[in-house]
């Protein structure tokens, strides 16, 4: 498995590579196309990939994650953390300037990063980070109440983006921006709700200039309808082709497939205060009596992998723990061990559309249970609903088996296990909705959010992974991997992990 | 007349009034909540306690609702919780496309369906009546989603003749209209050839015919003059149900109208979007309704206002 | 009745939509023995197979016999059809008679209120319901339950009222027969050619809209064998397995297309009246 990832990751850079080999033409409109309208284009409120994706081409983070998921300068141009963990010193870069000419200074970041402590996703730099000094003109200190391990990747998410402090003083108070002014290598244009976000070409931006005249990303929900575009040249890139027409696709004149990871983890969470699963032979039973790598051969089209972890395998962190293999007579002696009657009943409820193939997942892995002796009622349930049937405290919960998944979008292991399997962070706190609880991996994740040393937090997150494993919590499913295709005449495009189709460096091969 | 139609538009407040009353108490009643949604899988308590404030969903719902009426009757339909756009302006863009959509499914199914209604009416029984009947019929039974996926599959897929989604051009217009006229077409053609060929009974065709007058322009002149009263309130009708049906066209071939808005606005449980787009349609809706009868009563002054 | 069923006879269309309805009524009744595969059991090896001598109309996406899984869906979508016809039929028809027969306030109150429901946007007020209620077959039923209503209380208010002032209505309230008898005597049985023709359009237009909902995933809950259900998830395959979008869509049209053909044959056997009106 881990290999299959090395070879999506080389096949990144090749891409690249690819890009290089030619002299890039001048000009043009680039258009790539995705499935949601952005909820705002304002780093205070966004909360989705396809918004951070626009956004990132507008305004630009202090810190950047470039698509080897390794932190490289962008408008900071070096950092140092102390000794106790608690300062974090930013250098930023000279001559910058905002689309509306303010220069970028640490004043700017200040502003942000102070207006950013109301923002839906605070929690990526706070509570931990208390105060923003400005110590000189290019200079800005982070003072934090205790160390946090993971904040330089957190700022590097493109939903910590710098804005013209000017437009961000001239905004009514109870306003979001709606016409993004930041640093980066494209300008806001014209947002068409619905339809499309057009970008045009930054003459002035502080780094090499951008090939492209403009980019619009034009909102396209249905996936065949994204990829007839695509076929017909309607449009250059697409996000999520649907697994079982990728192989077509492939196949197509003037269309290349990308495969590539993402970041996120699909999971059967178990309801561990209700009754079966108390019992973690039951737990374990279901994890042996699916075929996991069948669903993502055969579902998913061989996107993404079997999970063998809580987090995916480009997560910092991971380490891979011992798959529960698909294994039905293991499973019904498990069930049988735990007096679990056949034909026992249990209620699965699950979203539709949400994730890829969903659906047709959670009816597999019916089909797989019903091999075992388990009758899983499925409940397919409308997202706001299910949102709001799933954050119910324990005493309320009536959940017993769901699906959900979790983008580990900081690709730090904190964010992929702290929220989910941290007792203090049962659902509505955090995101804990099988409610499991496990004092050593209490006090594992939290010692590894203070240490900062990598070595040692690796190895902690590799303790806590081992009993989560044995605990099964979860029915430990796949992570999901991306399908992006474009047409061979756009160069440069950079797919990245974080669910983004990047056309900074992006040029038309006419 | 006039006395008629103000009553008429009186009439309309109630209605509206009835429908904001519909329209707020089944969003309030749908499960979850805007700020949660928005805040969605990955959100802390925190985050979703502050976007809850910041939409002002800690008001009581009466206080809401008198809120939500009060800025409707001085014309402000509020601002969309997801993006903080205006209702008015949000709405106003999508309903334009939806107009279009609806148009040029009508043209389409009032050029087809009287045509092929005429054109049976005049040679019943024969190898045309049948065939156009049987594919109306086909037409009228075949789901819109489907019919949708299926012309998009020959047209655009396999033979490349018109774009697959999206809105644009005139070519952009032509799929999505034809799956939307599809069954107003049907009931057009078969109205049109049952009115017709009750016409073409009366005493003064057979006089027209009598004077020598060409099969034609019997047919033309003095049979189609006179179905066409009952055939226009036919096609007022039809103008609701392709409002309606252009929920399922637009979510086929990706138009950005007024139908797709609703469905992501109750997805998203964006109060005030549903609010206004439902309300905007349904006030077109009445308007519509209003606008065919006085019609009606101009085509045909036999007709007397209660 | 001897009449109508000669005068329907005549009607070569409405033969056919007949024959189409009992055909459907057949699968209803002997799915499992008809059907020639378990329409549940799945093989994810054999998935989207196209229609073969093995896999007659071939298989989905989880590689189950789509030819099984539309014979039995015939059962789903045909009790949707006439549990939703029921409810607007049960509810709408008191209401109607009530508020055409007695007029007045009363009278106005429902007709405003029918208004209201039918400027309100359809498909819109089904989806709504079942997101009130959760999805499921019997909730979406519901939900195109309470959409037919007002076509139900309009119809019939319409009968109503032309019926009131007939004479027969006048004599049986000289020899002082109560109201609500009058209208269970008299007024419904006489709004019985308008009920059937519109309850058979209405089952056509049922099973088109329980599709319609199947469609954007508020149906039928899986595995239940659903025929919107399964053409809504077939979107995503269209391109490399059209076979599992083209049979349950063609499926729904040929109901409804029998529904139709019934319906029309009826009203112009009932009563021609009524064409153009329903």
């Amino acid at each position: 498995m881990a290999r299959k990832v090395l070879v999506a990751v080389v096949s990144l850079v090749f891409l690249g590579i690819a890009g290089l080999g030619q002299t890039p033409k001048l000009g043009g409109e680039m258009v790539i196309a995705f499935g949601t309208d952005p909820e705002a284009l304002d780093p205070n409120r966004i909360t989705s990939a396809p918004a951070g994706m626009v956004l990132t081409h507008i305004a630009e983070t202090l810190i950047l994650m470039d698509e080897q998921l390794k932190l490289q300068p962008l408008l900071a141009t070096s950092w140092t953390v102390s000794e106790d963990g608690k300062t974090v010193v930013l250098n930023l870069r000279k001559g910058v300037k905002f689309h509306d000419g303010t220069p970028f200074d640490a004043a700017a970041v200040k502003a942000n990063l102070d207006r950013f402590r109301t923002a839906t996703f605070a929690f990526l730099l706070y509570p931990r980070v208390q105060t923003v000094d400005a110590v000189d003109e290019y200079t800005v200190r982070l003072n934090l109440d205790m160390p946090f391990a993971p904040l330089l990747s957190h700022l590097s998410h493109n939903f910590v983006a710098m804005l013209s402090p000017k437009q961000l003083a001239a905004l009514p108070a109870g306003q979001f921006v709606m016409d993004p002014v930041g640093t980066g290598p494209f300008k806001f244009d014209k947002w068409v709700r619905g339809e499309y976000v057009r970008v045009v070409k930054n003459a002035d931006y502080w780094g090499d200039k951008p090939y492209l005249d403009s980019v619009v990303f034009r909102i396209v929900p249905s996936d065949a309808t994204r990829l007839v575009l695509l076929e017909t040249g309607e449009v250059h890139a697409i996000m999520r082709v649907p697994p079982m027409d990728a192989p077509r696709v492939a196949k197509v004149r003037g269309v290349e497939v990308v495969n590539l990871p993402g970041v996120r983890t699909i999971y059967i969470g178990f309801n561990v205060t209700k009754y079966p699963f108390t019992d973690v032979r039951v737990r374990q039973a279901f994890n042996y009596a699916v075929d996991k790598e069948a669903i993502v051969k055969e579902i998913l089209g061989g996107a993404g992998g079997a999970s063998n972890a809580p987090i995916m395998p480009l997560i910092f962190g991971y380490t891979p723990q011992e798959p529960y293999k698909y294994d039905p007579e293991k499973a019904r002696l498990l069930l049988k061990d735990a007096g679990i009657p056949k034909g026992y009943k249990v209620t699965f409820h699950h979203p539709t559309g949400r994730y890829v193939m969903d659906a047709a997942i959670c009816e597999a892995i019916q089909a797989y249970l019903r091999d075992v002796g388990i009758e899983l009622e499925l409940v397919t349930m409308e997202w706001a609903a299910y949102l709001a049937f799933m954050n119910k405290p324990v005493a309320e919960s009536t959940h017993l088996m769901y699906m959900l998944g979790w983008g580990t979008v900081t690709l730090d292991a904190d964010y992929g296990l702290f929220s989910l399997l941290h007792s203090s962070q049962w659902v509505p706190v955090g995101s804990a909705r099988s409610y499991y609880k496990n004092d050593t991996v209490d006090a594992l994740l939290e010692a590894a959010r203070t240490i900062a040393d990598p070595g040692a937090r690796k190895d902690l997150y590799a303790r806590a992974m081992s009993l989560i494993w044995k605990d099964a919590p979860w029915l430990f499913l796949h992570y999901e991997g991306q399908i992006n295709a474009q047409r061979t005449m756009a160069k440069g495009l950079v797919h990245h992990p974080r669910e983004y189709i990047l056309a900074h460096k992006a040029w038309i091969d006419r | 007349m006039i006395q008629y139609a103000v009553r008429r538009l009186l009439l309309a407040i109630p209605t509206l009034f009835g429908v904001t009353l519909l329209v707020f108490g089944m969003v309030r009643m749908l499960p979850g909540d805007p700020a949660l949604t928005l805040a969605g899988a990955q959100a802390t308590q925190e985050m979703v306690e502050r976007l809850r404030q910041e939409m002002g969903l800690d008001e009581p719902v009466h206080i809401q609702y008198i809120r939500f009426v009060g800025d409707l009757v001085r014309g402000n339909l509020g601002k969309s919780l997801r993006t903080n756009h205006p209702v008015a302006a949000e709405v106003a863009q999508r309903f334009l496309p939806t107009l279009e959509l609806s148009l040029a499914s009508l043209l389409l199914a009032m050029a087809f369906g009287i045509a092929a209604g005429v054109v049976s009416a005049a040679k019943p029984y024969s190898v045309f009546d049948y065939t156009s009947m049987v594919a109306a019929l086909v037409g009228l039974s075949a789901p819109v989603f489907w019919l949708g996926l299926m012309l998009m599959l020959l047209f655009s897929v396999r033979l490349g003749w018109f774009p697959a989604a999206g809105r644009g051009t005139l070519a952009h217009l032509i799929l999505p209209s034809v799956t939307l006229a599809a069954s107003s077409i049907a009931l057009i053609a078969r109205f049109t050839r049952s009115t017709m060929l009750e016409v073409l009974r009366h005493e003064y065709i057979a006089t027209a015919r009598a004077k020598g007058v060409r099969e034609i322009w019997v047919v033309l002149r003095h049979a189609l003059r006179n179905a066409l009263i009952p055939i226009v309130t036919i096609i007022g009708l039809r103008f609701g149900a392709l409002l309606s049906g252009a929920v399922l066209t637009e979510t086929v071939f990706n138009w950005p109208g007024i139908g797709r808005l609703m469905v992501d606005s109750i997805l998203a449980r964006d109060y005030p979007v549903v609010q206004g787009a439902v309300i905007v349609v349904a006030g077109a809706f009445v308007f519509i309704n209003l606008g065919v009868d006085l019609l009606y009563g101009i085509a045909n002054p036999r007709i007397r206002y209660e | 009745m001897r009449e109508l069923v000669t005068r329907l006879g005549k009607h070569r269309l409405a033969i056919v939509g007949l024959v189409i309805i009992l055909l459907c009524l057949v699968a209803v009744a002997c799915a499992p023995y008809l059907a020639p595969r378990d329409p549940l059991r799945f093989s994810l090896r054999d998935k989207l197979k196209p229609p073969s001598p093995t896999y007659l109309l071939g298989t989905d996406e989880l590689g189950r016999d789509l030819l099984s899984r539309i014979i039995f869906g015939t059962r789903v979508s045909l009790m949707m059809a006439v549990v939703s016809v029921g409810i607007g039929l049960v509810v709408g028809t008191p209401i109607g008679a009530i508020s055409g027969f007695y007029g007045g306030t009363l009278d106005i109150l429902t007709q405003r209120t029918v208004d209201v429901v039918m400027a309100f946007p359809g498909i819109l007020l089904a989806i709504m319901v079942v997101a009130v209620l959760g999805p499921g077959l019997w909730n979406a039923m519901l939900a195109v339950g309470i959409s037919f209503v007002p076509t139900y209380v309009r119809v019939v208010r319409g009968a109503v009222l032309e019926l009131r002032e007939r004479e027969f209505v006048e004599a049986a309230r000289a020899v002082g027969t109560s109201n609500l008898a009058i209208i269970r005597r008299h007024i419904l049985p006489n709004c019985l050619a308008p009920l059937i023709v519109l309850s058979t359009l209405q089952m056509a237009s049922a099973i088109l809209w329980a599709a319609g909902l199947g469609f954007l995933g508020l149906g039928a809950q899986p595995p239940t064998p659903e025929w919107g259900t399964m053409l809504g998830r077939s979107q995503v395959y269209i391109r490399v397995a059209p076979h599992v979008a083209i049979f349950p869509g063609a499926a729904i049209a040929l109901a409804v297309l029998g529904f139709n053909l019934l319906g029309d044959g009826l009203r112009d056997a009932l009563d021609p009246r009524l064409r153009g009106r329903l």
